[in-house]
């Protein structure tokens, strides 16, 4: 690199020309500046924490009426949802489960790829192809959720249905389905970082011992990399919990705990398409509304526990890292 | 294990993970192929002159000479249809007939007392109208041919009299002529088929105040209530739609081996076997191209238009300024407060627990339903902020651009972040060494290395302001409204449009093209902003290569 | 990249240029949207000064807009609840209700399903899970697909209150969010039933008689159809007279009106 382009890369400070001593009144500057700054930085980051702060606030008080009146214990265990009733029930259970199942079958289905695609793309493919291959990833995390929601109620529900012989197309296997492909850019990025962040040595050593690339790959990278694999499948579905448009468009949302467990083929419905499905028609005040914003609630507690279980095994995979 | 089967399996292990990828693309390909197919009919498609009349009329386009050389084209073939229905009607529509004919006696009374026709005179004639008028209604009524010939003799008895000659009374003699002559072609028994199966024949040709026919309304109705039913079909598959339905009735019947109804095609022309209207199928069948003449249209003015009744005419041109304004405006938020509040985190504390508690503030943020930062955005910025600050208190952009911007700042920070963590330590000492500052540090040194990740956070960011459509459902979103002035008007946007397209009008039930066209659109906005910076960051990155 | 942003800033505040005009918001349910859609349209070609913007969130969302006095007309599928008239009236306001029209909710199936007829204790029972099959009310034997609107939808509330008597719906039953879906899941599946508006009544689907009536413009006119409601606009206090609001709450007395409200696919309250 010469210096003409280092010029034209990083501004004036790469020029040489200044004077190696400051005058004090620069230095005071410069002392001012950089207090100032870092004050006003942190005012700015705080801000947005505010925000956060605000939001988590704002979605806990709308549900403290609900939560004041009516039981916990029935809000979690109760099986009845009927919030237009005469007699409302709130019973969040089939919300609940139905939320982690569609999140979970979407990870049976995602993780395998999201994994393989990973490998593929830091230890398989040259640099080149794997910029040509990595839009792929991006356009797929690109399209908006409304288009996914119609290709899952328009394509995707009579498709099944004709081919499968399901007697529904919107149900919880076209729902994971779809936060499946929705889940994968996820997934993919933070596992690929994750293994090739291992650095050139451990594979070095593993292929100098005679393994093959498979070997080496399973026996040695993807162990070594395993937290950050976990910590790719818990965002993955961090982004399948929080999903709204498309599973309220695809998941059927019949208030029902699928029976048998393993037939992906009935419909369920999740807790964020509760609250955007009954958000809209909830009178204002109504213990309704404040049970919707309960769910809320339990869905920010689930992502934040699903978060400080990520951080946890980021957090891991870093400290490995210096090790190694 | 034997070397040759180490070596299989890892060609297989390489395949199958390539087949990962194979895959991916299948599944963009299965997701994107479909939409687009679809999208793009609303842009490309054989248009008919029902079309260019749309056009010159709703949006005063087109070359209005021409155009009325290919109206007046097309007419001379309709004509024919027109007279092959009237032909028909003339026999079968008694409830006009017997209308006609009671009105004619009203109008014989009214004529004679203008003539000053003397009283004895004017009672006598009143009353052989009125003998004339009950008689043709009587036959209206009859199934029996015998019956009819004998009253329609004994009406025409009268058509030599100089009292009824050059009187309006005349048309009596005419109507009884024609209705003779139908009758003597139609099945008299099957009348009231007749009468159903021409109501919808005339209901599919020239449509009504809710349904769209083949070629529109005749020339002398008066103009109806919406524009979308004021032409006939505009493109060619629903040319050719609607020309199915025409030529072939569609029936549910039961069918033996199954307790389901079975679908049963029937041409229409059996319907009208041996009647003089079953000439007009055949000629409609052979003369479509000709009275509509449908050409390969390229509407590009989709992206510009406004929308006419719902979507159903013109095209999206107010939701992508809605968009992009609203995009761009988020992005002039997150795009600073992200960079900054990353830079913060990582270059100004060390890993306290502060630190550790925003940074769990802000990926909470991520989990946060969509939905609640829509109402959040209303609680807060809309009825909250505004009002404070002086502004009027109603949602709009500003207010749903602020809303995204929140929804999108943890992507921000993280992306940003990890890009601001990957800079070699060595770039930062380096400039440190030589004395600059740590803020000058950061700007001239560290943002230009992080910016390609950062531009990484924009794609990202950029694709969920976009396509987010819960969000600004309560802060700036609009269903209908003017195109937006300034920063403090709602909006329409293509994400809300969609959403609203797909869940509440039946008209965009009728016109999937639409519909599509705007998932389309809002798709290929997305990727053009993200192809831009994707574009922007390999150029960055190049440029920090040195080469 | 510093200058592209300050450049974007200048150009935001540029568009801050106010210019006043008539306004007319109107805020509220799905059902009623196409309706003031038309409306609105409509009046945007006769009065080309005035600014209306129309907003579809829901009939929760009509009230709660008009208590805050964030709209001029609050459009809602629904009668307001007694919670929302009470906060309007301690908020200073008092709504007013218009009706503009009526809808009917009818029951519909695919064309291939022999079954004609249904008393409302038949569909009750289909809903209920206590019909499972369609041999029991006289069909093939086909399992019964049961979808329904979203229990917050004012079509769900109509049908609940008319047909199910408020009894809860079985746990099986599917909820689509609109009407064009509902209408799309039962025009797919054989062995569906479903309700929409009388709107989206087509010939890929096929409407059953309720009790022996036909739902229809007409049985819904004259009030046989045992399915219907009414279709409100709420305004705070009844609208000055002559104003715009005024006018467009009353527009569907119009011939005009009806005629649009029948374009929609709704039925207009008196006959033109």
């Amino acid at each position: 690199m010469d210096n003409k382009d280092l010029t034209l890369t990083l501004g004036p400070a790469a020029e040489f020309n200044r004077p190696l001593v400051l005058t004090p009144g620069q230095d005071l500057f410069g002392f001012i500046l950089n207090h100032v700054g870092r004050a006003l930085l942190f005012l700015i980051t705080c801000s947005s924490v505010l925000a956060v702060l605000l939001i988590l606030f704002f979605v806990i008080v709308r549900s403290v009426p609900f939560l004041t009146d009516y039981s916990i214990a029935d809000f979690l265990a109760g099986k009845a949802w009927h919030p237009t009733s005469d007699t409302p029930a709130f019973g969040g259970l089939t919300i609940i489960v139905g939320s982690l199942y569609v999140s979970l079958a979407a990870l049976v289905f995602a993780v395998p790829l999201g994994i393989m695609a990973a490998v593929f793309l830091s230890d398989i493919v040259s640099w080149k192809i794997r910029n040509v291959v990595k839009p792929i990833v991006e356009i797929l995390a690109a399209i908006p959720s409304v288009a996914y929601g119609f290709f899952a109620v328009l394509v995707l529900a009579p498709w099944m249905q004709k081919h499968f012989g399901f007697s529904t197309g919107t149900n919880a296997l076209n729902a994971a389905l779809i936060l499946a492909v929705m889940a994968l850019p996820t997934i993919i990025s933070v596992a690929e970082d994750a293994i090739s962040a291992l650095g050139r040595e451990l594979r070095e050593a593993s292929y100098g011992l005679g393994a093959t690339r498979m070997e080496t790959i399973l026996k040695v990278v993807l162990p070594a990399a395993h937290s950050g694999i976990i910590a790719a499948v818990v965002l993955g579905m961090m982004r399948a919990i929080g999903e709204t448009m498309v599973v309220w468009m695809a998941s059927g949302n019949a208030t029902q705990i699928p029976h048998p467990w393993w037939d992906l083929s009935q419909s369920i419905r999740t807790m964020t398409a509760t609250i955007a499905g009954e958000m809209g028609e909830a009178p204002e005040g109504s213990s309704h509304r404040s049970a919707l914003f309960a769910v809320g609630v339990l869905l920010l507690i689930m992502t934040f526990v699903l978060n400080i279980v990520s951080e946890y095994f980021l957090s891991r995979a870093k400290k490995n890292l210096g090790r190694s | 294990m034997k070397l040759t089967t180490r070596a299989t399996l890892d060609k297989l292990f390489t395949g199958v993970t390539g087949l990962s990828i194979v895959l991916l693309s299948l599944v963009l390909i299965a997701v994107l192929g479909p939409m687009v197919y679809r999208g793009s009919s609303a842009v490309l498609f054989n248009g008919t002159v029902e079309f260019r009349k749309m056009q010159r009329e709703l949006f005063n386009r087109g070359d209005e000479k021409e155009l009325e050389g290919e109206i007046a084209q097309t007419e001379t073939f309709r004509q024919g249809v027109y007279a092959k229905i009237d032909a028909f009607k003339r026999g079968i529509d008694i409830d006009a007939m017997s209308d006609r004919v009671r009105q004619i006696n009203r109008e014989y009374g009214k004529e004679l007392r203008y003539k000053n026709t003397p009283t004895e005179e004017y009672t006598e004639l009143r009353s052989r109208s009125r003998d004339i008028r009950d008689i043709l209604e009587e036959t209206f009524e009859s199934q029996d041919i015998a019956l009819i010939e004998d009253n329609v003799m004994e009406v025409l008895q009268a058509a030599q009299d100089p009292n009824f000659l050059g009187t309006c009374a005349e048309e009596y003699f005419t109507i009884a002529r024609n209705f003779l002559a139908a009758a003597k072609q139609v099945d008299l028994s099957r009348y009231h088929e007749y009468v159903a199966a021409l109501e919808e024949v005339e209901l599919l040709l020239f449509g009504s105040n809710e349904h769209n026919g083949l070629l529109g309304p005749r020339p002398e109705e008066p103009t109806r209530a919406m524009a979308r039913v004021r032409y006939g079909a505009t493109r060619s598959d629903q040319m050719r739609e609607l020309l199915d339905r025409f030529l072939v009735a569609e029936q549910w019947v039961p069918a033996e081996g199954t307790d389901s109804l079975v679908k049963v095609r029937t041409p229409r022309v059996e319907q009208f076997e041996g009647t003089s209207l079953a000439s007009l199928f055949p000629y409609v069948e052979e003369n479509i191209e000709k009275l509509l003449n449908p050409r390969f249209t390229f509407y590009w003015q989709f992206f510009v238009d406004d929308n006419v009744n719902s979507h159903y005419f013109g095209g999206v041109g107010p939701e992508i300024l809605g968009t992009v304004f609203i995009t761009v405006l988020g992005m002039v938020f997150v795009v600073p407060l992200g960079v900054i509040a990353a830079a913060y985190l990582v270059e100004c504390s060390s890993d306290g627990w502060i630190i550790r508690l925003i940074r769990m503030c802000i990926n909470t943020l991520a989990g946060v339903p969509s939905i609640v930062f829509g109402l959040f955005g209303l609680a807060f910025f809309v009825l909250f902020l505004f009002p404070l600050l002086g502004f009027e208190q109603k949602p709009c952009i500003l207010a749903a651009s602020l809303t995204l911007a929140l929804l999108t700042l943890p992507v921000m920070i993280r992306a940003s972040e990890e890009a601001i963590r990957t800079v070699p330590q060595s770039y930062k000492e380096g400039s440190l060494a030589l004395g600059a500052s740590r803020f000058r540090t950061f700007m001239t040194v560290i943002l230009p290395a992080a910016l390609p990740g950062i531009l990484t956070g924009v794609i990202l960011s950029l694709s969920r302001v976009a396509g987010e459509t819960a969000p600004i459902l309560f802060t700036g979103a609009v269903s209908l409204g003017p195109v937006p002035k300034s920063m403090f008007d709602p909006t329409r946007t293509l994400s809300y449009g969609s959403y609203d397209m797909a869940v509440g009008d039946r008209l965009a039930m009728m016109v999937p093209h639409n519909q599509y066209g705007m998932v389309v659109t809002l798709i290929m906005l997305i990727l053009i902003l993200n192809a831009m910076a994707i574009v922007l960051r390999s150029r960055v990155f190049k440029k920090l290569k040195g080469h | 990249m510093r200058r592209t942003v300050v450049g974007m800033i200048v150009l935001g505040l540029t568009m801050c240029v106010v210019a006043q005009a008539e306004t007319l918001q109107i805020e509220g349910s799905t059902t009623v949207g196409p309706i003031a859609d038309a409306f609105a349209e409509y009046f945007k070609k006769v009065y080309p000064d005035l600014d209306i913007t129309v907003k579809k969130t829901g009939s929760g969302d009509g009230a709660a807009a008009l208590v805050d006095d964030r709209c001029d007309i609050a459009t809602m599928s629904r009668f307001m609840k007694a919670k929302e008239f009470k906060a309007a009236v301690d908020g200073g306001v008092f709504p007013v209700a218009h009706v503009a029209a009526m809808d009917g909710v009818c029951p519909i199936v695919h064309p291939s399903n022999p079954v004609k007829d249904l008393t409302t204790a038949q569909i009750r029972d289909i809903y209920m899970g206590k019909i499972k099959n369609w041999s029991q009310v006289g069909g093939p034997s086909m399992p019964i697909v049961v979808i329904s609107r979203d229990t917050s939808s004012g079509t769900y509330e109509t049908f609940h209150g008319l047909v199910m008597e408020k009894k809860e719906m079985a746990a099986g039953v599917e909820y689509v969010n609109s009407n064009p879906q509902a209408h799309a899941r039962v025009k797919t599946t054989r062995g569906a039933i479903g309700y929409v508006g009388i709107g989206f009544l087509d010939r890929s689907v096929k409407a059953i008689k309720v009790d022996g009536v036909m739902p229809s413009r007409r049985t819904i006119a004259s009030g046989v159809y045992p399915v219907a409601r009414p279709l409100f606009m709420f305004t705070n206090g009844y609208p000055e007279l002559g104003s715009m609001v005024h006018k467009f709450c009353t527009f569907y007395l119009t011939e005009k009106g009806q005629e649009l409200v029948e374009a929609k696919g709704f039925v207009p309250l008196t006959a033109y």
